[in-house]
């Protein structure tokens, strides 16, 4: 376990920005109120085993008793490093983007089912959808009772999704709760 | 004091090499002496010697002077050997031979020259020279000249490509007396490592602390990276190549460090600021104002014939309620 370094700081960072916009100046500086500590700390950024990790400085405090190899997690992983280098969000980070998210979609009830089992979002099942998405940006999408699913990239804008056909693809997947069911040993 | 007399006699003393020798003196062959009185002996005999040279000294004619009297030594009687042997000739430079051959003779210039454009006498060579063409601030233009041609330029050009032959001719000549032996060893040296063709700068020596790392390079091709390879007396352990990752501590103090929370900080404002732009969304401004637009052209339109609009509200009431009837009846 170790703090992160410049590179992988910001190539975090930008990934995060892409999901909450400026609101990441609000995941940076969440103050915790973990553990018995009289003030409360904050949240800081660990790296584990190629993962990334999102926990309160008294858990980290703590965690520094466990040895390297025996330590298996900590606080919530929201990422990983692939073996090429780059940094992937992970299932586990949903929770934090959805709180924060600045572009949002929802799907209709019929359609959740499809998305859950890994498949991008279509017009047809989007139920309604946040102004201003550029192609690109992160989308967190949600079920119609505003119960966070999973999240993606936006595939096009607001105004182009207007005038999409039923099968276009309105949000690229890139994780969804079903991962938990479906990838349970990976994560 | 007779015994002496007779003694220096004997001495030969060369007073230009400030040298005595004893010729007649022999050392005891019969009983070989032992060691410290061997060393007595010399020392007495050496005494006696530097004796005679100091009394020959002392019977020149000298001089006096602020540190005492001083003296003109005799050139020297006795012939010493060189210790290294006479350097051979060099061979002639091309200049020299052709000199030769044309018979062209070598004449001593005055080292002073008269410089017309001042007036005075100058040195012939160097700084502030005689008649020296670079210093003239005016040159007249011929009416034959290129008007796009500087003058000043070319005549700049021209000393350069005349040092630059005088560098190629020297380097030659150099080259050529390198073959025949006939310079002295760090001359030869660089006269040699001159590349024969390409550019003429000699080719980069390799430092001491390059040709050190040498043995530490090769050492990297074996399996362990030479770390357990046999030292060589006098070689140095292999440099570290590359830097050494560096990471902040995991915990500062009572949590996030410092250092980190300043790494943080930077980082965010810098993705922040870089995503700035994004304040302004220009397509949902456009949107926005043409809404508005639209919305002011139908106040606008309303606003226009107020009175008109009552009545034709009104007429249309009417005409409504009529005409509803007619329907409802018509159904």
């Amino acid at each position: 376990m170790r703090p992160l370094d410049e590179k992988e700081t910001s190539a975090v960072f930008e990934k995060l920005f892409k999901f909450v916009g400026n609101n990441l100046k609000n995941v940076v500086e969440n103050p915790s109120h973990e553990g018995p500590d009289a003030n409360p700390g904050r949240y800081c950024f660990r790296l584990h085993k190629n993962k990334i990790f999102y926990a309160s400085e008294s858990l980290v405090k703590r965690a520094t008793n466990v040895a390297r190899p025996s330590l298996v997690s900590l606080g919530t992983c929201i990422g990983k490093y692939t073996h090429g280098g780059s940094f992937h969000l992970t299932v586990q980070a949903l929770n934090l983007l959805a709180a924060y998210a600045k572009h949002k979609v929802w799907l209709k009830p019929q359609s959740e089912m499809s998305f859950l089992y890994g498949n991008h979002v279509l017009k047809s099942a989007v139920d309604r959808l946040t102004e201003n998405i550029a192609p690109g940006d992160g989308v967190v999408v949600f079920s119609i009772s505003d119960v966070p699913l999973g999240f993606g990239v936006a595939a096009k804008s607001t105004q182009d999704c207007r005038k999409l056909d039923p099968n276009g693809i309105v949000v690229l997947h890139q994780a969804d709760v079903g991962e938990y069911l479906r990838m349970e040993d990976e994560l | 004091m007779e015994m002496e007399d007779e003694k220096r006699s004997n001495f030969d003393v060369d007073l230009g090499n400030l040298m005595a020798f004893d010729s007649y003196h022999t050392f005891p062959s019969e009983t070989p002496l032992s060691r410290e009185e061997l060393m007595k002996q010399c020392l007495l005999k050496g005494t006696h010697l530097v004796q005679a040279i100091a009394d020959a000294l002392f019977t020149l004619p000298s001089t006096q002077d602020v540190d005492g009297p001083l003296v003109t030594l005799p050139p020297p009687l006795t012939k010493l050997p060189r210790a290294k042997h006479l350097p051979k000739p060099k061979p002639p430079t091309k200049w020299e031979a052709f000199a030769k051959k044309k018979g062209i003779q070598k004449r001593k210039k005055d080292k002073i020259v008269y410089d017309e454009q001042s007036g005075t006498w100058k040195r012939r060579f160097g700084y502030d020279r005689a008649n020296d063409e670079d210093a003239v601030p005016i040159i007249e233009a011929k009416p034959t000249d290129d008007p796009k041609d500087d003058p000043f330029a070319k005549r700049k050009e021209n000393k350069k490509k005349r040092i630059e032959k005088q560098e190629k001719n020297r380097l030659q000549n150099l080259k050529e007396a390198a073959k025949f032996g006939a310079l002295p060893s760090h001359v030869q040296l660089a006269a040699t490592a001159l590349p024969i063709t390409g550019t003429q700068a000699a080719p980069k020596k390799v430092t001491k602390d390059e040709l050190g790392n040498v043995a530490g390079i090769a050492a990297t091709a074996t399996a362990s990276g030479g770390k357990f390879d046999k030292k060589l007396a006098g070689e140095k352990p292999q440099q570290h190549q590359g830097k050494y990752r560096k990471f902040l501590p995991v915990v500062e103090g009572s949590g996030i460090g410092s250092q980190e929370r300043e790494q943080t900080e930077k980082i965010l404002n810098k993705i922040i600021s870089k995503n700035s732009h994004d304040i302004l969304n220009v397509e949902k401004a456009v949107r926005m104002h043409n809404v508005k637009k639209e919305k002011k052209r139908r106040s606008e339109k309303g606003k226009a014939s107020p009175t008109d609009r009552k009545l034709k509200t009104q007429k249309k009431s009417f005409k409504k309620g009529s005409f509803k009837k007619g329907k409802a009846n018509g159904k």
